[in-house]
């Protein structure tokens, strides 16, 4: 490497100082000046958060929200060259990190969760589905799915609720899949039974409707007599929505 | 050709051509890699209709740390899936100590930051197998400078054999930022190595003080500035850059007229002078 130490430290300090905010002395350099770097750099990184995470935002009191971005952005060595997949390793960072109880935000995990999945389906790279026909037998033949698809659990129905009392007074158990609509591209969102989410994951690995459904019971899922019609509604309907596409060829 | 920079916000105006119709689209590939979905579609439907020149945001060639392999690979191959013509970058550093800043940070004026960018952008070149055109950015401070900016960049493109994006907004801000002659700075600069320009608007945030904002119009000192400054050049590429305060396509259209009619008039007589 060419850069002489001396030179190598200043670059250092200068962007630490962007990072942190914190005072540093550094040769020829007018701190009035200086400061306007570290309002640039922080107002991106601000923006770009409040731009991910419009719920959280609004919802998390101002002061431990630019307590929670600065923090990350002093701390976490951001990795990604693209900007916007900067809030993931904020939402990462929040786990690590425990911030649901460092910030007293039991559903933080699961907002910040929620939200990151709805901008990474939107912008996720294309992939092609397999190959499939639209007609076939919904019981014996492998269904194919949309592939640009997410899904998750959460402990709070943070996909259904904003305000936080309401998310508080209602944790449990909840499921939500996310899909990327084919032709819109638009990011659609489904509130799922523990049943109906056991059925799309096993689905998504090549498992036949008829080899889950007799897995029921060993879920201690009672069949009334409806599970089999109502999951073949379910799956009809969420073909109509493009998320089921087809039939395995 | 005057072209402008391919923004979201008027994605589908731009399409169009109704109302706007530049010569060309300039875009950062940071902003596009490795996406999918409508925004997807929507690039390609762009790129089919104009041609594409790239200006990258995340290279941080004055960083101290070595570069960075994975993103280089992944922008050779966003290059040449776009047909991009031109790539050029800044000459400024955006990451430190493992860490992306998403911002441009003054690089020390000093003869041995030189030698190490100098031997980066060669690298990066080698790799990309085409040159690199580096931006002189806008600073706000110099920082433990040891030599003259215009000594710094010239200094870099002798050792670095790269080409030069000339912002003569940037050089306007920076000339009233730090109190010298934008003519004499650009005079002195190797302006056989000019191989694009930028055109942008910038906000005074202090009666000392310009931010390159690249929200507002151009103002007529920077027309002025870019009519003289492009008498002393071959023609290159001119591109008008509104990243913020998007107006009417109407008014960045009168912009892109205004700065082509300049080139027209100056360039013109160039050619006929040389023929």
């Amino acid at each position: 490497m060419n850069l002489l130490p001396d030179t190598y430290h200043i670059q250092q300090t200068f962007s630490t100082y962007c990072r942190t905010g914190e005072k540093v002395k550094l040769p020829g350099v007018a701190p009035h000046r200086l400061k306007h770097y570290r309002q640039l750099v922080f107002n991106m990184i601000r923006d770009t958060m409040e731009h991910a995470f419009p719920i959280a935002f609004k919802h998390i009191p101002t002061t431990r929200w630019n307590k929670m971005v600065k923090e990350f952005f002093s701390r976490h060595a951001c990795q990604s060259y693209q900007v916007w997949k900067l809030p993931l390793e904020f939402y990462t960072y929040a786990v690590e990190h425990n911030w649901e109880d460092t910030y007293d935000i039991p559903f933080l995990n699961d907002l910040l969760a929620f939200e990151w999945a709805e901008m990474e389906v939107y912008n996720m790279e294309d992939i092609p589905a397999p190959a499939h026909s639209l007609s076939g037998n919904w019981l014996d033949t492998p269904l194919v799915l949309n592939p640009e698809h997410r899904l998750l659990s959460f402990n709070y129905p943070v996909h259904l609720v904003a305000k936080p009392k309401e998310l508080l007074k209602n944790k449990g158990v909840y499921f939500v899949l996310l899909f990327r609509h084919p032709e819109t591209g638009h990011v659609e969102f489904t509130d799922l039974s523990p049943w109906l989410a056991f059925l799309t994951e096993q689905l998504t690995l090549g498992i036949t409707v008829k080899d889950i459904l007799e897995y029921a019971p060993q879920l201690n899922i009672t069949d009334t007599g409806t599970l089999e019609r109502d999951t073949l509604a379910f799956l009809k309907h969420m073909q109509q929505l493009h998320f089921v596409l087809g039939f395995r060829q | 050709m005057v072209g402008i920079g391919f923004r979201r916000e008027f994605a589908e105006e731009m399409i169009s051509g109704e109302h706007i119709r530049p010569d060309f689209i300039e875009f950062a590939p940071e902003n596009w890699m490795n996406i999918g979905g409508y925004w997807k579609k929507v690039l390609h439907r762009v790129v089919e209709k104009y041609p594409v020149l790239c200006h990258g945001l995340s290279l941080s060639i004055g960083s101290p740390e070595a570069l960075d392999k994975s993103f280089l690979q992944y922008i050779k191959k966003f290059l040449r899936e776009y047909n991009v013509q031109i790539y050029s970058e800044h000459l400024s550093y955006s990451k430190c100590d493992n860490a992306h800043m998403y911002d441009l940070l003054p690089i020390p004026f000093r003869m041995d930051a030189v030698r190490h960018i100098a031997s980066r952008i060669q690298q990066v070149q080698d790799y990309l197998q085409r040159p690199l055109v580096m931006e002189i950015v806008s600073y706000y401070t110099p920082v433990a400078a040891e030599m003259s900016e215009v000594d710094f960049i010239n200094e870099v493109v002798k050792q670095s054999g790269c080409q030069l994006l000339l912002d003569v907004n940037n050089i306007y801000v920076n000339a009233f930022n730090h109190q010298y002659d934008a003519k004499a700075f650009i005079q002195q600069l190797p302006l056989s190595k000019v191989a694009y320009i930028h055109m942008a608007g910038h906000e005074q945030v202090a009666p000392d003080l310009i931010i390159d904002t690249h929200g507002e119009p151009i103002i007529d000192p920077v027309y002025d500035l870019f009519e003289w400054t492009i008498q002393h050049l071959q023609p290159v590429p001119v591109l008008l850059e509104r990243d913020f305060n998007i107006p009417e396509m109407a008014e960045l259209q009168g912009e892109l007229t205004r700065l082509k009619n300049i080139c027209h008039k100056q360039w013109k007589r160039k050619d006929e002078l040389v023929a």
